[in-house]
């Protein structure tokens, strides 16, 4: 990490969506601003900026968190997914057709968020009771759908992906 | 934020010494969520941030015949995803497991969770120079003090919030302290301070320390333990009230105890008074709630906190009940 | 009586338009804009209730390090107009400015007083530092009884009460004191032979929607201030903004973004005027986000209240006497939905003798705003427990009460005329005839659980207003349709959905786009339930006069008379002549003419949306911690055209009244600070708090709609805390009457109920 002295900012290299990626940064933005206003990727959204509601959930190191309390110059050399790097290969991944064809989303401004937490939780488990979904889906709000028809997506998007469908 | 210098230390020796000679101007980040929310709100401005994830080492868990080394940088979803902590040590895995919510716990730190400053509404208050920044009032006292403490309240009434030290206390961990001049091992219990011994701080630690290792030893056979947790929401939410249970029954009956209470005290609150209520008897419902009771006997609420009495006594009995498998 | 008809597109279930979009991250909201040299602007607000400003002294901001521009109110003109802002009704646009930029006094913690446009964020934040306000603190007012008294410090030494147009002698904070009455109350009181009178409370509560504000303004050079904001009504703006600043309505142009959630709470303005005067001051465009904490101290909650309901029923179940008194905090302006308050309270029942009083009440918070059926969740809440008392004092089912007393066409309303063709007994019967309801409920689960079952039904008017779009026939037959209702919820499909149905075409063949206030003609603001059907309606009413102009060209290609042109689905005929619309197209393009058609609609909504609600709790008397077992929301949907849609606009009402039940409140300290401007401490509802809920679609056509359409967004939101209420009744016998349902407050109550018995 090279650090420019003159006007504090850092060199930060981490692989976004899959590809390197490299942006000069302050210490004191967050992850969640680097993606959103350094790097154009303003799919991930600023809800609450501390930790409470979930919008600006990314993967880092294929882990969930709320790219909001991680500074961006912490991420250097991880591996960073954002919603515009799920990607099916004809398109939409199973958990995001499932959203619209369940009609879980209505303003949509949590959807990227939920869209991250729902992938993550079918990789790390793919045959998840409505309480384990809605456990893994507790850091995610939404106002708009009471989450039942979010529940129903990630159900059918699961069975999909087992094969069931 | 205010601007300030990132520094990734390469060496535990680096972090402690640029922590202690820079004082006050230097803060700890372990996962974040603690200190990166403070500093957005203005109520830490360090002029350095010393990266504690750079130091290798610090995020070992080993499990053995002896007991548990959790390194400080372990994190939440670790602790309470881990088999044997959840087997043998399972208050531990359920306050680590209630903390927020998944992001937060796979960011979140162990250490990071003891050392977190509090949530009181005031505190948090940039507008506010209250007790614990410097100020000379606690403005909890008169003021909006629903979720302030109701016991070892004074001359600060915050409550401590974290819900894995309750649960470590109960199985008596310990902690290590690495400093410049020294490493100490102190009784997690002892790591506290009342605000009454500091109020500018919630631990014992002094500049340039970093806890370096949770100690905690084997459970003796016939131990249990829970951690029970009553909170407005079930996600993101901080404890009413809380309370981690150890026992350690033989034949049927209490041979030891720890009853520690969260969400009440400024420090994590250990009750001698539940603990000897409990110790040599069969858990019964009557005697789980007397436990309560005796937890409770010496509380103090202020203006709007006073349903954290009976709804402690409650989570006591609860929680006692369910690790004695009542 | 549902809808018998067979439709082809309406009823089915497709995929929204702008779905990938959503799914992918793509979709632009009012903080994804940028443009080149844009800067940032941030609000310095203020840390009192009340209070005089002295001075206030920018000049170091002015010369900090990366800012452009510092405004205060001093850069905004004197207005004095009063307009019609979407569902709060009239608003004078002096209160309008006054509350986005403080001029003279401050009346609420978080009011903005200053603003910096600077090179980034961060820099604007540290420049508000650098701004010194000389303020002269007074004493704030803060519960609605305390500003009620004659010996009130008050808000506005300008403001009287209007007592249904007499105007009082003193100055109050009293805005208005409405009153509404027929028959005689106290004649019905004499009748009854149950009477219940009961007092309740509920705090602020705020709309939570996801995402915080924000805008993004451009002053040109030639005076041509373009706005890019999430808004619900880019007409409102563009109309409020004009006034506010006093720039000519024709050079302002309102670019509406996706909007991350409103409920009513995106429809004044607040960032966008200050923006503009940012964005002229500094010569580049400025970008405004707001953080949660100004979002939840500063726009516009929805008022706490003190409310009083008296109700009495004779010995068959008839309620012979209501009388509703309600004050409604208005916050730092007037302009509380109390109106709609008194228009709701008792609406489910037919009356023939009720009296309302309703108090429009100045307060030291932030200026109240609309909130999804706003006014009806609190006034219903205290009729709607009250109902449940009288029904357990007579010994009767309380659904067979709702059946036994339910409005019907031509019964009387406050403030209105009387009702047309409604469905609020057909949404009692078919609560009577759900599975929940038929379900026996056990009460014991534990020794520490009770479980009970509760019902509250509810009521919200619906509004047709203005809509306008725009159609353009592509060459293969596909049709442009273009609006201005910002989607919300998906109303792109379900205006397209009705388009295709009228026009005769496949849903998949029209193409919807939300676009700005230069490109289509007026809309009303998205809100007040109004979009299905009124932007529907004139989706239907395009769709009817394009195919009249494809006759009318047909007609003129095939030399023949335009009457005789017919249409049936997609195909137009005449005599032996016959084509289908690929082919019309291509006809009338080979003429070297286009199909483009452009209606604007005001129909008549005179229909309103009821709904009856049926929850199971269990309760935790030892933690007082509420459990929501089961829930059925029964709503009158007029007619579902996207069924999904409706089912997502119920649940979602239902899961934001169950955290006004529980959860949700703004905590003041005695200084008028919020203490909890946080989604930490400002509890809204997350996925483990809330079950699946059921929904049950009544349809009742509204005759004011060509598919029978009624608004369904709002009244979901207004059954769930009474219900809940009512429920927890059943349970454990205490009866809560304050909102929100805390644990602690629950649990106070219980004791108190066991420490009398004891």
């Amino acid at each position: 990490m090279a650090i420019s002295l003159m006007s504090g900012k850092v060199t930060v290299s981490a692989t976004v969506n899959g590809e390197p990626t490299e942006w000069l940064c302050e210490p004191r933005e967050t992850l969640l601003e680097v993606l959103r206003d350094r790097l154009g990727l303003t799919g991930t959204k600023e809800g609450c900026s501390n930790g409470n509601c979930g919008a600006c959930s990314v993967l880092l190191d294929g882990r969930l968190v709320n790219s909001c309390l991680v500074l961006a110059v912490e991420t250097e050399g991880a591996e960073i997914t954002t919603v515009e790097g799920i990607r099916g290969e004809k398109g939409l991944t199973p958990v995001q057709r499932s959203f619209l064809e369940e009609a879980a989303l209505q303003c949509g401004f949590c959807t990227p968020g939920f869209i991250v937490a729902a992938t993550a939780l079918l990789q790390a488990n793919p045959s998840p009771t409505e309480e384990q979904i809605r456990w893994w889906l507790a850091g995610n709000l939404c106002r708009c759908t009471g989450y039942d028809k979010i529940v129903r997506a990630v159900q059918k998007a699961a069975a999909e992906m087992r094969g069931e469908a | 934020m205010k601007s300030f210098e990132f520094v990734n230390p390469a060496s535990l020796r680096s972090a402690i010494s640029t922590l202690a000679s820079a004082g006050e101007k230097a803060k700890l980040l372990a996962g974040g969520i603690d200190l990166l929310g403070e500093m957005k709100d203005y109520i830490q401005q360090p002029d350095i941030v010393v990266n504690l994830k750079t130091v290798p080492g610090l995020n070992r868990l080993t499990a053995d015949r002896r007991g548990l080394r959790i390194g400080p940088l372990v994190t939440l979803t670790e602790i309470a995803e881990h088999p044997v902590i959840r087997a043998n040590y399972t208050a531990l895995a359920e306050a680590a497991e209630s903390v927020g919510t998944p992001q937060i716990r796979n960011v979140g730190t162990i250490g990071g969770n003891l050392c977190q400053r509090p949530r009181c509404w005031y505190y948090r208050d940039e507008a506010v120079v209250c007790l614990k920044k410097g100020g000379s009032v606690c403005y909890a006292v008169e003021g909006e003090n629903q979720f302030n403490a109701v016991l070892g309240g004074g001359p600060s009434w915050i409550v401590h919030p974290s819900d894995c030290a309750p649960a470590l206390i109960a199985l008596n961990a310990s902690v290590e302290i690495t400093g410049p001049q020294r490493r100490r091992v102190v009784p997690l219990e002892k790591f506290f301070t009342l605000p009454t011994q500091n109020v500018l701080q919630e631990t014992i630690l002094e500049s340039g320390e970093i806890v370096t290792q949770i100690i905690v030893p084997a459970p003796a056979a016939g131990t249990r333990s829970h951690y029970m947790k009553v909170r407005h929401k079930e996600s993101f939410d901080w404890a009413l009230s809380g309370a981690a249970v150890m026992l350690q029954l033989r034949n049927r009956r209490v041979a030891a105890c720890r009853v520690v209470l969260s969400g009440v005290a400024p420090i994590p609150w250990r009750s001698p008074e539940a603990e000897a209520v409990l110790r040599g008897k069969a858990v019964t419902p009557q005697v789980a709630m007397q436990a309560g009771q005796a937890a409770m006997a010496k509380a103090r609420p202020l203006g709007k906190n006073a349903y954290k009495v009976p709804l402690t006594r409650n989570v006591v009995k609860l929680a006692v009940l369910k690790t004695a498998g009542v | 009586m549902t809808t018998e008809k067979q439709y082809r597109v309406i009823g089915t279930r497709p995929v929204r338009p702008d779905g990938v979009d959503k799914v992918t991250g793509r979709a632009v909201y009012g903080a994804d804009v940028t443009l080149p040299r844009m800067i940032h602007g941030k609000i310095l607000r203020s840390p009192h209730a009340h209070a005089r400003i002295r001075g206030i002294d920018t000049r170091e901001a002015e010369r900090y390090p990366g800012v452009l521009a510092v405004v205060t109110a001093e850069d905004l003109p004197d207005v004095d107009v009063v307009l019609a802002v979407g569902e709060g009704g009239d608003v004078n646009m002096r209160d309008a400015s006054h509350n986005i930029m403080a001029s003279g006094k401050v009346l609420y913690q978080g009011h903005a007083v200053a603003a910096v446009a600077a090179v980034s964020p961060h820099v604007a934040l540290e420049a508000l530092k650098r701004i010194k306000v000389d303020y002269e603190p007074l004493p704030p007012v803060l519960d609605v009884r305390k500003a009620m008294a004659a010996d009130a410090p008050l808000l506005h030494e300008d403001l009287f009460t209007d007592t249904m147009g007499q105007r009082s002698e003193h100055p109050s904070n009293i805005a208005s004191h409405l009153i509404a009455e027929e028959g005689d109350i106290e004649q019905g009181f004499r009748e009854a032979s149950v009477v219940v009178e009961r007092e309740f409370v509920t705090h602020t509560v705020h709309q939570g929607y996801i995402e915080p504000h924000a805008a993004v303004a451009e002053w040109r050079d030639d005076g041509q201030l373009t706005i890019w904001c999430s808004t619900q009504g880019a007409f409102s703006v563009r109309e409020q903004v004009a006034q506010i600043l006093k720039h000519p309505i024709s050079q302002v142009k309102v670019v509406p973004t996706e909007i991350g959630g409103g409920f009513g709470g995106k429809i004044s303005v607040y960032l966008e005027p200050v923006a503009a005067l940012l964005s002229r001051k500094a010569g580049r465009p400025v970008k405004m986000v707001m953080d949660r904490a100004e979002v939840l101290a500063a726009t516009g909650p929805t008022p706490g209240t003190y409310m009083k309901v008296k109700v009495g029923a004779d010995a068959q179940g008839n309620i012979t006497a209501a009388h509703a008194y309600l004050a409604f905090e208005a916050g730092a302006y007037p302009g509380s939905p109390i109106g709609a308050g008194c228009t709701t309270v008792f609406a489910p029942y037919r009356l023939k003798n009720v009296r309302i009083d309703g108090f429009d009440v100045l307060v030291n918070k932030p200026k109240s705003n609309a909130y999804r059926a706003p006014g009806a969740t609190q006034a219903e809440f205290a009729a709607e427990v009250v109902m449940d008392e009288i029904c357990e004092k007579l010994g009767m089912d309380p659904l067979e009460f709702r059946r036994k007393n339910g409005a019907k066409e031509g019964d009387w309303r406050p403030f209105g005329p009387p009702y047309t063709r409604i469905g609020a007994i057909e949404c009692v019967e078919a609560a009577q005839a759900s599975e929940h309801w038929k379900t026996p409920l056990v009460k014991e689960a534990g020794s520490s659980r009770r479980r009970g079952r509760g019902v509250a039904s509810g009521y919200w008017m619906n509004w047709g207003g203005t809509s306008s779009c725009t159609g353009r026939l592509n060459p293969d037959g596909t049709v442009a349709l273009l609006e201005g209702s910002t989607d919300i919820g998906g109303t792109r499909a379900s205006i397209a959905m009705q388009f295709a149905e009228a026009f005769g075409i496949a849903y998949e063949r029209v193409r919807p786009q939300v676009v700005d206030t230069d490109t289509v003609g007026y809309n009303d603001v998205t809100g007040g339930s109004r979009v299905t059907f009124g932007t529907g309606y004139a989706a239907y009413a395009l769709a009817k006069q394009m195919q009249r102009e494809i006759a009318a060209k047909l007609a003129a290609i095939w030399e023949v008379d335009p009457e005789s042109v017919t249409v049936e689905g997609d195909r137009y005929s005449a005599g032996d002549k016959s084509v289908n619309l690929v082919e019309a197209a291509n006809l009338i393009s080979e003429q070297g003419q286009q199909v483009v058609t452009s209606v604007t609609t005001t129909p008549h909504n005179r229909s309103g949306a009821f709904a009856t609600h049926i929850v199971d709790v269990e309760v935790d008397v030892e933690t007082g911690k509420v459990e929501i077992l089961r829930y059925t929301a029964v709503q009158d949907v007029g007619k579902a055209i996207h069924p999904s849609y409706v089912e997502g606009q119920m649940q979602g009402g239902v899961a934001q009244g169950i955290g006004w039940a529980l959860n949700e409140e703004y905590i003041y300290d005695e200084n008028g600070s919020l203490r909890n401007a946080s989604l930490l401490d400002y509890r809204m509802p997350t996925a483990l708090d809330i079950p699946m809920i059921e929904t049950i679609l009544v349809e009742v056509f509204n005759p004011d709609h060509p598919y029978g359409v009624r608004g369904v967004g709002e009244v979901p939101i207004v059954p769930p805390p009474a219900a809940i209420s009512n429920a927890i009744y059943d349970a454990v016998g205490v009866r809560m009457t304050t909102l929100p349902i805390s644990p602690a407050r629950l649990c106070a109550e219980i004791m108190a109920k066991n420490s009398a018995r004891a």
